[in-house]
């Protein structure tokens, strides 16, 4: 069961050569086994998920159609809403936060049959690139213990890559799915900004915040956002129109003719040697197999780095504004007055890098600093936005890295928060043009680290990146089972 | 010196919505505590606002009937701020690009008409409401009113008098009362204002520091607050020591008779607006403002040119009669009926009012319906029954609920304006009164009262006063 | 960009976080920091741009004016920490 893919899982069930429960069992004792060097889940629903494999085995045995995901278990990021089963944002100021409704993404991968089997630890409140931002736990990476998952859903692409689930959920407002997909050897997608509900995941950056997929191969991870895409009447930002329903059978199509840009700036000083020599490989081996690819030139990106903490901070204080120990949440158990209770209850609650974000936001939007940082920061975007668009007029995709860095020890970033920021230099600039993009595994540093780089379509492209990736993955063919 | 009154007013209406601005709750007041909540107007975390069209139609409607000019590209906005009635945390609004600019409202004082200018109109959204204990150190929250839609309307400072104030309230209540845009219920929170009031030689270009009125939450209270704090502002500047007024909120003390400077705020209002990223834009296109144009009921304005023609009433009874849109609405069903306008002007004035009183109801709970009112009229008119019996019929009919006919019948209260019984009667009465028909013909006319009261002694207060009294006269010429 | 302790307690103040001293002057460094590298910003000419608002390609969304009830109230309210009745309890707020 731990090297079998969603695909697998679902067809194996269909085919009645096993029961959704036995799949459910499978899955949990491997979890038992494994998270406890892992810790990965942050709460598990054992019982919840005997109780849907029982209803799914009933369906098949009465001959009725299951969903896409009939029968696969699923981990989902703690950040997502799950009607009656805690919900924490791995944050001490919702620890015992039980939400009382399911969100849009939960509700449709019910439709779809999935099993929801438990909730994944991350950084607090998605603020952080290792999880190690957590109020509770720190995850490892199941390729060298001694290292970060990378985050914000490091949880999520940790128990993917250990066995314990074929897909999990994770949320990328930064980077917090690709970044941990590219550090767990596992494939992460961001989808294009508002076509997956944002009903029901706890905001962090409104205008930057996506929920996708984290999954074994490229195949899981369309087959994942077949189940979650769609207009939301719940969500204002979410998408309005058609959009395909079917990745899935065009994927294998191939790249040949397709054009692919790499942006020469992404390659210049602070990328790792060894990342920046396996994306070499790919890029080889993308030509090989009849795709163009060209060097272009993308140089305001550096920029973007200062827009994106602006704005998504910015967002995030006034997002985080509502926890204050009133309606639910942690509370403060001695206070003199209201002001006292909330005060102490945000400054208990929140950890200090959700803190350092907050006072941030709360600068760059004061009176007197909104010219400053987050107008110009929103000016930034609308221009870094304009250039991804015209480089798409002549290419198909975007390719480039996911992290400058190999995933790195526990401790080692966490002195300066700067040093931290600079490590999203690849991936913010897509969240802040409202891009799709996909992190793919593409081999390994000597140390047997897994090194991603990450494709990068237009508004709504989702289909050329997957296959594009699959291609590669089929053609790339790697172990990425790590020995636990 | 000589010293000018410059008021501005700010409005918040709730608007006439069957749901919340951003979620489905229900609106209606008077529910039980938090009986009118979801996980979205609660703000409960990952929930998304989505904006309620008809909130849009209403905002436009009033952008419409007050001459603004509608703003087509819309945003929101967020308004951050710290308080236990805003779950969020801060206030979904519109700061800089609101959804009318200009505008005015017509209004006439002591017979001058004169045009107060509207600065803007925005939507944004209700706060929730909270309860303080007096015997605990505890408060109470009651979110059911979190997310009702409300308009801001803001005035330019163009009122130059208290009374202009109150003109301009009673106008801008009515007007949004006709559009169906808000029912304006003060008393329910509904219709809020808050006024700006300064003063200034006159003469003076420039404006005076201004003081902000809160807390006032009836015609009645606005008017004694201005008036109040006028009269303060004045003192002060008649004495030079204008500079001790401040730019402050004062709040008014009903109970206290006075207004009473509120504690600031510390760190004054940073509200770091942004706009609202979880919103689509909004955009008003023609076809939506013409939709809105011709689905506009008929203007008090329009109205009243029309009652002036049609029904020959004073200005004083148009006013009243118009100033309230049930009242208006129910007068002209009665006249429809067949009653005349007059008398029909008479009767909701006079008794309809008082008995309105009486019970505290109000004029959408009038228990007697138009069309049963119009038969008691006819009644009368034709003479069935006396005004006087009228009024008890009424009264009866409010109290009841019955029809005027099957009190009538029950009491038998039908008058005799048969004049055969009349007559024997009249006639019967003249020969028992001898002295008074000799004081008659002598030429005291009061003679002629106390007969007529014997008159309706005897018919048993049922003779017809009008064919008595003449043939009573008639009787009396021929003795004398 | 300087930043002194005052503004940093200010800005606490505004998101509603207690700093103790101690806390107020790691704070300032870290916004220092931070702030240097947002001057990158400063530096570029965007004087031609608008400031976009909204994603591109997001059309209004409306929504119809129908009222439905949340039923489980008892759900909607299991996180409140202290109720009274139907209300939330909190201490008093003073006006």
């Amino acid at each position: 069961m731990e090297r079998m893919t969603a695909w697998e899982i679902r067809c194996g069930i269909t085919d009645k050569r096993f029961t959704a429960k036995e799949a459910v069992t499978s899955c949990f004792e491997r979890i038992y086994e494994k998270d406890t060097i892992i810790n990965g889940f942050l709460t598990l629903c054992h019982e919840e998920a005997l109780n849907q494999a029982a209803r799914i085995d009933e369906k098949i045995k009465r001959g009725e159609q299951v969903g896409r995901l009939g029968g696969v278990p699923i981990a989902i990021k703690d950040n997502i809403c799950t009607d009656g089963i805690k919900t924490t944002c791995a944050s001490r100021m919702l620890h015992d936060f039980i939400p009382p409704y399911d969100a849009t993404v939960i509700k449709k991968l019910k439709e779809a049959d999935a099993i929801i089997i438990g909730k994944t630890n991350m950084d607090e409140f998605a603020m952080g690139s290792s999880t190690e931002n957590s109020a509770f736990m720190k995850t490892k990476n199941p390729w060298d213990r001694e290292r970060v998952p990378g985050g914000s859903s490091g949880g999520s692409a940790a128990v993917v890559s250990a066995g314990m689930t074929a897909i999990a959920l994770g949320s990328d407002t930064g980077g917090s799915v690709r970044q941990p997909a590219a550090f767990c050897g596992v494939v992460g997608l961001k989808p294009t900004y508002g076509l997956v509900s944002r009903f029901g995941l706890i905001a962090f950056g409104s205008s930057l915040d996506q929920i996708g997929p984290l999954s074994k191969n490229v195949k899981d991870s369309a087959l994942v956002l077949e189940a979650i895409q769609g207009e939301d009447k719940l969500d204002s930002t979410s998408v309005r129109h058609p959009v395909t329903e079917d990745y899935i059978s065009s994927m294998e199509k191939g790249v040949k003719g397709m054009k692919i840009a790499v942006p020469v700036d992404f390659f210049q000083s602070g990328l790792e040697e060894e990342i920046s020599a396996s994306i070499k490989e790919s890029i080889e081996k993308f030509k090989a197999l009849g795709a163009v690819v060209e060097d272009i030139s993308l140089p305001i990106t550096a920029e973007g780095l200062s827009a994106y903490y602006i704005i998504s901070s910015a967002e995030a204080s006034s997002n985080l504004a509502r926890f204050d120990g009133i309606r639910y949440g942690y509370r403060r158990s001695e206070f003199s007055d209201l002001e006292q209770l909330m005060e102490k209850s945000r400054s208990e609650g929140f950890g200090e890098e959700v803190k350092r974000r907050i006072m941030l936001g709360t600068y760059a939007l004061s009176s007197g600093y909104y010219d400053a940082y987050y107008n110009r920061a929103q000016k930034l975007r609308s221009k870094i936005r304009e250039q991804f668009v015209k480089a798409f007029e002549g290419y198909d995709l975007i390719l480039s890295p996911v992290s400058p860095a190999l995933p790195f020890k526990f401790g080692e970033k966490s002195s300066d928060p700067v040093e931290m920021y600079l490590a999203d230099i690849y991936t913010v600039n897509i969240n802040l043009a409202g891009l799709p993009a996909l992190s793919i595994p593409c081999g390994f540093s000597k140390d047997g680290l897994p090194t991603g780089l990450q494709l990068i379509g237009s508004h709504y492209g989702e289909e050329k990146i997957f296959r594009a990736a699959y291609a590669l993955e089929q053609e790339l063919k790697l172990k990425l089972q790590p020995v636990l | 010196m000589s010293y000018e009154t410059i008021i501005g007013l700010e409005i918040h209406a709730e608007l006439n919505t069957r749901s919340k601005i951003f979620c489905s709750c229900r609106t209606e007041f008077g529910a039980k505590p938090n009986e009118n909540t979801c996980p979205i107007c609660m703000g409960l975390p990952g929930t998304l606002p989505v904006l309620n069209e008809e909130a849009v139609n209403l905002a436009v409607k009033a952008g419409t009937i007050f001459n603004c000019e509608i703003n087509r590209l819309n945003k929101m906005d967020r308004k951050n701020y710290f308080y236990p009635d805003l779950p969020k945390a801060y206030q979904t609004s519109q700061y800089d690009i609101p959804i009318c600019r200009g505008g005015y409202v017509e209004i006439e004082t002591e017979g001058v008409e004169r045009r107060i200018r509207l600065n803007r109109i925005h939507m944004e959204e209700d706060a929730g409401k909270l309860i303080h204990l007096e015997d605990e150190a505890v408060s109470l929250i009651d979110y059911n009113r979190v997310g009702v839609p409300l308009i801001e309307i803001v005035t330019e400072p163009d009122m130059r008098s208290v009374e202009e104030a109150i003109a301009f309230l009673r106008a801008l209540k009515a007007m949004l009362e006709y559009g169906g845009i808000s029912d304006c219920r003060m008393e329910q929170g509904s219709l809020r204002c808050d006024a700006n009031i300064s003063l200034r030689r006159i003469g003076q270009d420039t404006l005076n520091t201004r003081v902000e009125l809160k807390n006032l939450n009836s015609f009645k209270e606005l008017q004694k607050a201005l008036e109040k704090e006028e009269k303060r502002q004045r003192e002060l500047y008649t004495f030079g020591e204008e500079d001790k007024i401040k730019q402050e909120t004062r709040r008014w003390d009903s109970a206290k008779g006075k207004t009473i400077p509120m504690r600031s705020k510390e760190d004054a209002h940073d509200y770091r607006y942004f706009p609202e990223p979880d919103l689509a834009p909004v955009i008003i296109d023609d076809i939506r403002i013409r939709k809105v144009r011709e689905a506009l009921p008929e203007m008090p304005a329009e109205k009243k040119k029309r009652f002036r023609e049609l029904y020959g009433l004073s200005e004083k009874e148009i006013d009243i009669i118009i100033g309230d849109k049930a009242f208006a609405q129910y007068y002209e069903a009665l006249v429809a009926c067949g009653t005349n306008p007059k008398t029909g002007a008479n009767w909701i004035l006079g008794n309809m009012l008082k008995l309105l009183n009486e019970k505290g109801l109000g004029t959408d709970q009038i228990p007697v319906a138009p069309d049963a009112l119009c038969k008691l009229t006819k009644i009368i008119a034709e003479g069935t029954i006396s005004i006087t019996a009228g009024q008890e019929v009424f009264r009866e009919m409010f109290d009841t609920g019955r029809s005027a006919g099957e009190i009538v019948q029950e009491k038998g209260l039908s008058q005799i304006s048969d004049t055969s019984d009349m007559e024997r009667i009249i006639e019967s009465v003249l020969d028992d009164n001898p002295q008074s028909v000799s004081d008659y013909a002598a030429g005291k006319t009061q003679a002629a009262g106390f007969l007529m009261g014997q008159v309706m002694k005897g018919s048993k207060g049922k003779a017809n006063p009008q064919v008595a009294k003449a043939i009573l006269e008639e009787r009396l010429k021929q003795r004398v | 960009m300087k930043i002194s302790v005052e503004d940093v307690i200010y800005i606490a103040k505004l998101a509603k976080l207690s700093l103790d001293p101690e806390q107020a002057e790691k704070m300032v460094k870290e916004f220092e920091g931070i702030l240097s590298h947002f001057e990158s910003i400063d530096k570029l000419d965007l004087s031609d741009v608008k400031p976009e608002f909204y994603n591109e390609g997001m059309t209004p969304v409306l929504r119809e004016d129908t009222a439905c009830v949340f039923e489980d109230k008892e759900k909607l309210f299991q996180n409140v920490k202290s109720m009274r009745d139907t209300y939330i309890k909190v201490p008093k707020i003073i006006e």
